[in-house]
């Protein structure tokens, strides 16, 4: 009899081919001349990805797909229709952000401060996005928790990889002693949760947390307390307040497409790791962590949306809103009862329209620091004059991000969230996110006016070579306003997604 | 010594008996050696070489980029051990082999990226 592991690499095959891409670039730095590297590295890895989500839409077509199982029943790692969903968004996300950081590694950029070294760059954000990948599809606590470590490792050194860029170094170890505690947190309430349950299986913990629940008492309530510092391990992940304070610093601090990186895709997987552990792992311990779950949702809309009306700068009021964001997101899963499905559902949904807008308008910011280094919104008046179409591409993201039209996209996230927190009997909740709707409303909409204001000052010659930047906000721009026009394809991804 | 904590009063026994084995040790020593200094004898003893400088001082940053080195590589050598237990054994077979080598490759690019980066010559 064998004792090897049969591996299905094609279950695998995205993540596979991902850090296969990350070693390949890392080796073609060291052995080609300089100028073929300038041409080879970037669209080496943009290929790279591409191959990983032509892999994942293979799966996604076909069935679910599991790996790595254990002799007692349960699996590893399962490609399913709620890792392929999260994988494509993940793989998709990370096209945009590497043609927004095209210019970052391009030794003729002179908008300061400095450039990157490409290889390492390339590299460092390809291994991320594979352990992201690896959380999509992570089924047990220690696959979870090593593809979420797989995810900040690389993070830190990306936030901090401009040379001679001393606000860089501030942000990174500002998110790595964060990530640091927020993992150790982590770890301690899965050693909690595996004492009390003796497996890291998430199905086997589930079964094992309802005999535990039906008996209070000393075990249960150990059982509840690694429940809820899991769930704070991962509030710092998605920045919910109040585990959100690395998150403008580091924002600000990082290269603007690494800030696009960290709010869409970190925070994707984030949910995913966040959602698998919630509903399948601890569903008999959802009257612990669904209030809980609430109050974290809204905490983060009303601090975000509130500290974001004060902000001055372009990038810190986008991370504000990521924050609000995040609380949105959480706000479906709060329902924690029968109707727990729908709100998976919804939060799904909502994370594939907040990646494309959100995306879009860190790629806005990417174009307008070209034009003010600063990044001030002060500088955004009369940015019709001097980049109309930069400006029409922003004021679409912000009015999606508001959720108000022309970016109907963002409202359909909104209704949908209300709708499934409504029928989940969190009513509460749904008017607070209604309030900070309104709140939203306030800084979108005075950014975006803003940009329409028109300006006294001459029109600025825009710099050239930005075609791989407005490539980027291109494809956002392109989904945002499909999904405006037709969102059921996504809805319908994310009712399959949800359905397990 | 009964019970669970009965089993705490034991570790504190242990612990009075560790005390009191090297404060006998030690205090014995005091009372039956000879006590004669000299400035000489009172350095600091540094492999017979006299002393020089303070006790705190820096040490190069490129020794840092060793260090790294050696963890990385001690580190992963662990998950060797383990391996080499059971890789020879009947149902594991040629696949196992290759396996390790494959993890083998991936830290040989580690080395292969320092060597090309110029960590490993000494400057």
């Amino acid at each position: 009899m064998s004792l090897t592991q049969s591996i299905d690499y094609a279950a695998i095959s995205p993540p596979l081919v991902v850090v296969v891409t990350a070693v390949a670039v890392l080796l073609a730095d060291l052995f080609v001349s300089a100028e073929v590297r300038r041409r080879l590295l970037a669209p080496l890895a943009l290929a790279g990805t591409l191959g990983a989500l032509g892999a994942t839409a293979w799966l996604a077509t076909g069935p679910a797909r599991s790996t790595f199982c254990l002799a007692g029943g349960g699996c590893s790692y399962v490609a399913d229709g709620f890792a392929t969903y999260f994988q494509t968004i993940v793989l998709a996300a990370l096209v945009v952000v590497l043609l927004l950081s095209y210019p970052l590694f391009d030794e003729r950029e002179r908008v300061p401060p400095g450039q990157v070294p490409a290889a390492e760059f390339l590299a460092l954000m390809l291994m991320s996005v594979s352990g992201m990948l690896v959380v999509a599809a992570g089924r047990d606590l220690l696959t979870l928790l090593i593809g979420l470590e797989v995810v900040s490792l690389p993070a830190f050194v990306l936030v901090g990889l401009r040379r001679g860029d001393p606000r860089g170094v501030e942000a990174a170890l500002k998110f790595f002693v964060f990530s640091v505690v927020s993992t150790a947190l982590t770890i301690y309430g899965i050693a909690l949760v595996y004492g009390t349950t003796g497996s890291i299986e998430l199905h086997h913990i589930a079964h094992a947390l309802s005999t535990r629940h039906a008996h209070s008492g000393a075990m249960s309530a150990t059982a509840a307390a690694g429940v809820v510092l899991v769930l704070v391990g991962f509030g710092f992940k998605i920045a919910a307040v109040p585990f959100h304070f690395w998150a403008p610093d580091t924002y600000q601090g990082a290269p603007v497409p690494v800030a696009a990186f960290l709010s869409v895709a970190s925070k994707a997987a984030g949910f995913a790791g966040l959602i698998v552990l919630l509903v399948v792992g601890f569903r008999p311990y959802a009257d612990v962590w669904g209030p809980a779950v609430g109050v974290l949702a809204a905490v983060s809309m009303t601090v975000g949306n509130l500290v974001a009306l004060r902000q001055r700068n372009v990038v810190r009021l986008l991370a504000w809103s990521t924050v609000a964001h995040a609380g949105y997101l959480l706000m479906p899963l709060a329902v924690a009862s029968s109707q727990l499905r729908e709100g998976v559902r919804a939060t799904l949904a909502y994370l594939g329209i907040y990646a494309a807008m959100n995306l879009g308008a860190f790629g806005c910011a990417v174009l307008v620091r070209r034009l003010h280094p600063r990044l001030a919104i002060e500088d955004l008046r009369g940015l019709v004059t001097r980049a109309p179409l930069t400006a029409v591409a922003f004021g679409l993201f912000l009015t999606a991000l508001a959720g108000l039209p022309p970016g109907v996209a963002g409202l359909f996230a909104k209704v949908v969230v209300f709708r499934a927190a409504v029928h989940g009997h969190v009513t509460w909740l749904a008017v607070v996110a209604a309030v900070n709707t309104v709140i939203g409303l306030a800084y979108y909409l005075r950014v975006a006016a803003l940009m329409f204001v028109p300006a006294d000052d001459a029109p600025v010659a825009p710099s050239s070579r930005t075609w791989s930047v407005s490539a980027g906000v291109a494809i956002a721009a392109a989904v945002t306003v499909v999904l405006s026009v037709y969102p059921q394809p996504l809805l319908h991804l994310a009712s399959t997604a949800a359905q397990r | 010594m009964h019970g669970y904590f009965g089993g705490y009063a034991l570790v504190g026994l242990l612990g009075l008996v560790g005390v009191g084995f090297v404060a006998v040790g030690l205090g014995a020593n005091r009372l039956l050696r000879p006590w004669r200094v000299t400035p000489e004898k009172l350095l600091t003893y540094e492999s017979g070489v006299d002393p020089v400088g303070e006790d705190w001082s820096q040490s190069h940053v490129r020794y840092y980029v060793y260090a790294f080195l050696y963890v990385v590589f001690a580190v992963d050598a662990v998950f060797l051990f383990p391996w080499a237990t059971v890789f020879a054994l009947a149902g594991f077979g040629a696949i196992s082999l290759g396996e390790m080598f494959v993890f083998l490759g991936f830290l040989a690019v580690g080395l292969v990226y320092a060597w090309k980066k110029g960590v490993l010559t000494w400057v």
